[in-house]
C-alpha cells in the first residue's frame, strides 16, 4: 500500500523538491501552501505523516502541529518540522506540547528527510481513511511519541 | 535714720551728762530745758536725714524712670551714655551707674543676638529656598528619583516618582516599604545603603504608567554620605566625625528604556527576519543542488528546471542582501547613483515581467493601464527598477489570492506618476504613518507574507533622496491600497 506524505509549505520550490524526492520513491505526496490548507488536506485524507515548514501564512507550523496533537484522530499522527528560524523550545517540549517528533533545520538535507521519513514508516502499515474512521494507529508509529 | 535718732539723742544725753557735771545740780527748769532741746536736736538731726535720704531717693527713682523710659535705639545708639550721672553724694549713685552699665551690655547682647537671628533667618530662607529650587528641578525631570537615607527612611520622590510609584503626596521621611509597588526598587535600594559601595547598581523592571501602559525602566542605584546621620553619630560617641565610617544613604534614578528596548525588540526580530529570509532561499538551493548531485533529475528538463530555480533563488538571495546593503547605505548616506534619460514605462513593463509568475503562482490579476504617452524620467534604473518591484511585490503579498493588482502610469502636469493599486487588506490610518519607517511590519499581516520591513523605507529613500521625488499612499482597512510615486518630468530637469 502507498504511504501518504502531506508537505506543508508556503516556498513553493522547497514543496517542489521534497514533492520530487518523495514522488519518485513511490509515496503519495500531497501539498499545500499553509496550514489551514495542510489541516483541510488531513480532514480529507489522513496522511501517515506530515512535514510542515514553521512560518506559513493562515496557521502557522506549530499551530498545525498543536491541532493535530489535539484531534483524537490524529493526535498520533507524526508531525516533522522544518523551520529556517531558531527555537527556544526544546526537542522535547516540542514533542511534549506540540507532537513535534523531529525537527530540521532549513536549509535542509531533502535526502536526510527522506532518511527520516523512511525509518519512520519503514514498517509501518500505511493509513487508509480520513479523520472520521481513523480509531487506531500503526503501532510501529507510536514508537516515536 | 533709726541710727541718726539714736545717735543724736546720745549726743544729747551725752550733752546733759556733761552740762550736768558742769553745772553740779542743775535746777529742774534747766534740766527738762537740756533735755527738750537734746530730744530737740535729735529730731532735727533725724528729721534732716530723713529729709536728704529722702531727697536722694527721689532722684534716684526719677533716674531710675529716665532709665526705663529708655528704648532699645537710645540704648544701641550711645546716647543713654549721655544721661547725667546722680551726684556722687547721693547714696544710690554706685548702685544705679552699675545698673546702667548693665543694662547697657545687655542692650549690646540683645543686638548682637538679633543680628545673628536676623542672618539664621536669612541663611534658613536661603536654604528653604534652595531645596525649594531643587525639589522644583526634580520634579521638572523626567526621571523618577527616589532617595533614602542610612535609616531606610524616604527622604526624597520627584513628581514623576511619586506619580509613577503610587507614593503619597507626602511620600518623604516615611519608611521604604512605601516604595511596594516596586519590589526590585525597594530591593535595590537596601542592597545599595547596606553595602556602602560606591558603584552603580541597575536592574530592569517594567512597571505601568498612570494610564495602564507598560514601561520598560533601568534603575541605576548609587550611595551618597548621609552626613546627618554621620554627624548625629559623633556628637554621640564623643570621637571626631572623622574616624568613623561615613553612613550611607541610597539615590536611584529610574530611566525610561522602553524605546530603547522597543528598538532591541525590532533589531532581534529583524536579525531573525533576515535569518529566516536569507535560509529560506538558501534551503531550495541546497535541495536542489542535492537532488542534482543523487540524479533525481533524470532528464534534461528536469535538470534545466532544477538549475532555473537555483539561478532564480540565488537571486533573490542576492536582492536580500541587496536590498540589506542599500539599508547599510542609506543609513551611511552614501549612495552610487547612475541617472540616465529612461522610458518610465519601459521600466514598469520589466517590473511586470519580472512579477508576473509569482501572481500566477497566487491566482492573481497582475494588470497594467500605462499612458501611451512617453514619459520620460531622469533616473537610476536599477534603484527606480527596485523600487517599482517593491511595491508590486509588496501588493502581490498582501493581497489574497484571486486579487487583482493594476500598475497605472501618466503625465500629471510636469511630473510623472505611476501607482501601483491592489484589492489586498489595507491599512489603518496608523500603519499608514508608520509604514516608510524601517523594520516595521502591520502586526496582523504578518502571517500574511515574509518580509523584512525594507521594502518601503528603502522605495521612500530611492523616490524621495535619490530621484528627488515623494510618494503617497491611499488606502483603507479591507478596501486595497494605492501606493503612489510622483517623478520630475524630463523636461522639468536638466538632462
Amino acid at each position: 500500500m502507498t504511504k501518504k506524505i502531506l508537505l506543508c509549505d508556503d516556498e513553493i520550490h522547497i514543496l517542489k523538491a521534497a514533492e520530487f524526492k518523495f514522488s519518485r520513491a513511490g509515496y503519495q505526496v500531497t501539498c499545500a501552501g499553509n496550514g489551514e490548507e495542510g489541516w483541510a488536506c488531513i480532514e480529507r485524507e489522513l496522511p501517515d505523516v506530515v512535514v510542515t515548514d514553521c512560518q506559513m501564512p493562515r496557521l502557522n507550523g506549530l499551530e498545525l502541529a498543536k491541532r493535530i496533537k489535539n484531534h483524537p484522530a490524529t493526535n498520533q499522527l507524526p508531525v516533522i518540522m522544518l523551520s529556517a528560524k531558531g527555537f527556544e523550545l526544546s526537542p522535547e517540549q516540542l514533542r511534549e506540547e506540540y507532537g513535534i517528533i523531529r525537527l530540521l533545520c532549513k536549509p535542509f538535507s531533502p535526502r536526510e528527510l527522506f532518511t527520516l521519513v523512511e525509518s519512520l514508516l519503514g514498517n509501518a502499515e500505511p493509513c487508509v481513511a480520513g479523520i472520521s474512521t481513523v480509531t487506531a494507529v500503526p503501532a510501529a508509529v507510536s514508537r516515536w511519541l | 535714720m533709726p541710727v541718726l535718732f539714736l545717735a543724736a539723742t546720745l549726743a544729747a544725753l551725752g550733752l546733759y551728762w556733761c552740762v550736768e557735771m558742769w553745772v553740779g545740780s542743775p535746777p529742774p527748769a534747766l534740766r527738762i530745758a537740756l533735755l527738750a532741746s537734746g530730744a530737740a536736736l535729735a529730731v532735727l538731726v533725724s528729721g534732716l536725714s530723713a529729709e536728704r535720704h529722702r531727697v536722694a531717693s527721689q532722684t534716684a527713682r526719677r533716674y531710675i524712670d529716665m532709665l526705663c523710659q529708655l528704648d532699645a535705639s537710645a540704648w544701641l545708639s550711645g546716647s543713654a551714655g549721655n544721661l547725667p550721672d546722680l551726684p556722687s553724694s547721693n547714696a544710690f549713685r554706685p548702685v544705679l551707674t552699675g545698673v546702667r552699665q548693665c543694662l547697657q551690655q545687655l542692650a549690646e547682647r540683645v543686638e548682637e543676638a538679633e543680628h545673628q537671628k536676623t542672618a539664621a533667618d536669612a541663611r534658613v530662607h536661603r536654604v528653604a529656598l534652595e531645596r525649594d529650587q531643587l525639589k522644583e528641578i526634580l520634579s521638572g525631570l523626567t526621571d523618577p528619583v527616589v532617595a533614602v537615607d542610612s535609616y531606610g527612611s524616604l527622604i526624597l520622590a520627584n513628581s514623576p516618582a511619586t506619580k509613577l510609584l503610587h507614593l503619597p503626596a507626602s511620600a518623604e521621611h516615611s519608611a521604604l516599604e512605601q516604595l511596594d509597588r516596586c519590589e526590585e526598587l525597594l530591593g535595590l535600594l537596601t542592597e545599595t545603603r547596606k553595602r556602602r559601595c560606591n558603584n552603580s547598581r541597575t536592574a530592569e523592571v517594567k512597571l505601568a504608567d498612570e494610564s495602564g501602559r507598560q514601561h520598560w525602566f533601568r534603575i541605576s542605584c548609587r550611595t551618597f554620605a548621609d552626613e546627618s546621620s554621620s554627624q548625629g553619630s559623633s556628637r554621640s560617641s564623643g570621637k571626631a566625625a572623622e574616624t568613623l565610617p561615613a553612613n550611607q544613604g541610597a539615590v536611584a534614578v529610574l530611566t525610561d528604556i522602553t524605546h530603547e528596548k522597543a528598538i532591541q525588540k525590532r533589531n532581534a526580530e529583524f536579525v531573525s527576519s533576515v535569518s529566516h529570509e536569507m535560509k529560506t532561499p538558501l534551503a531550495s538551493v541546497r535541495a536542489y543542488v542535492e537532488l542534482l548531485a543523487d540524479g533525481d533529475a533524470e532528464d534534461e528538463a528536469t535538470r534545466e528546471e532544477f538549475l532555473g530555480v537555483i539561478h532564480s533563488q540565488t537571486e533573490r538571495l542576492q536582492r536580500l542582501i541587496d536590498n540589506l546593503l542599500n539599508l547599510s547605505r542609506i543609513e551611511a548616506g552614501v549612495v552610487e547613483v547612475n541617472k540616465a534619460p529612461r522610458s518610465l514605462n519601459e521600466l514598469l513593463e520589466e517590473t511586470i515581467n519580472l512579477l508576473q509568475p509569482a501572481a500566477a503562482h497566487k491566482r492573481m490579476e497582475l494588470v497594467t493601464d500605462l499612458s501611451p504617452l512617453y514619459l520620460g524620467v531622469l533616473a537610476d534604473r536599477d534603484t527606480l527598477l527596485q523600487a517599482a518591484i517593491n511595491l508590486v511585490s509588496n501588493a502581490l503579498k498582501y493581497t489574497p489570492e484571486g486579487g487583482r493588482v493594476t500598475v497605472r502610469s501618466r503625465l500629471y502636469d510636469e511630473s510623472v506618476v505611476f501607482e501601483v493599486q491592489d484589492t489586498g487588506v489595507g491599512l489603518t490610518p496608523e500603519d499608514k504613518q508608520k509604514v516608510f519607517e524601517k523594520f516595521y511590519r502591520v502586526k496582523k499581516d504578518q502571517q500574511m507574507a515574509a518580509g523584512t520591513g525594507l521594502g518601503l523605507p528603502l522605495v521612500k529613500h530611492i523616490v524621495e533622496d535619490v530621484h528627488g521625488g515623494r510618494i503617497e499612499v491611499d488606502s483603507e482597512p479591507g478596501q486595497g491600497s494605492t501606493f503612489r510615486i510622483i517623478l520630475p518630468g524630463m523636461n522639468a530637469r536638466d538632462a
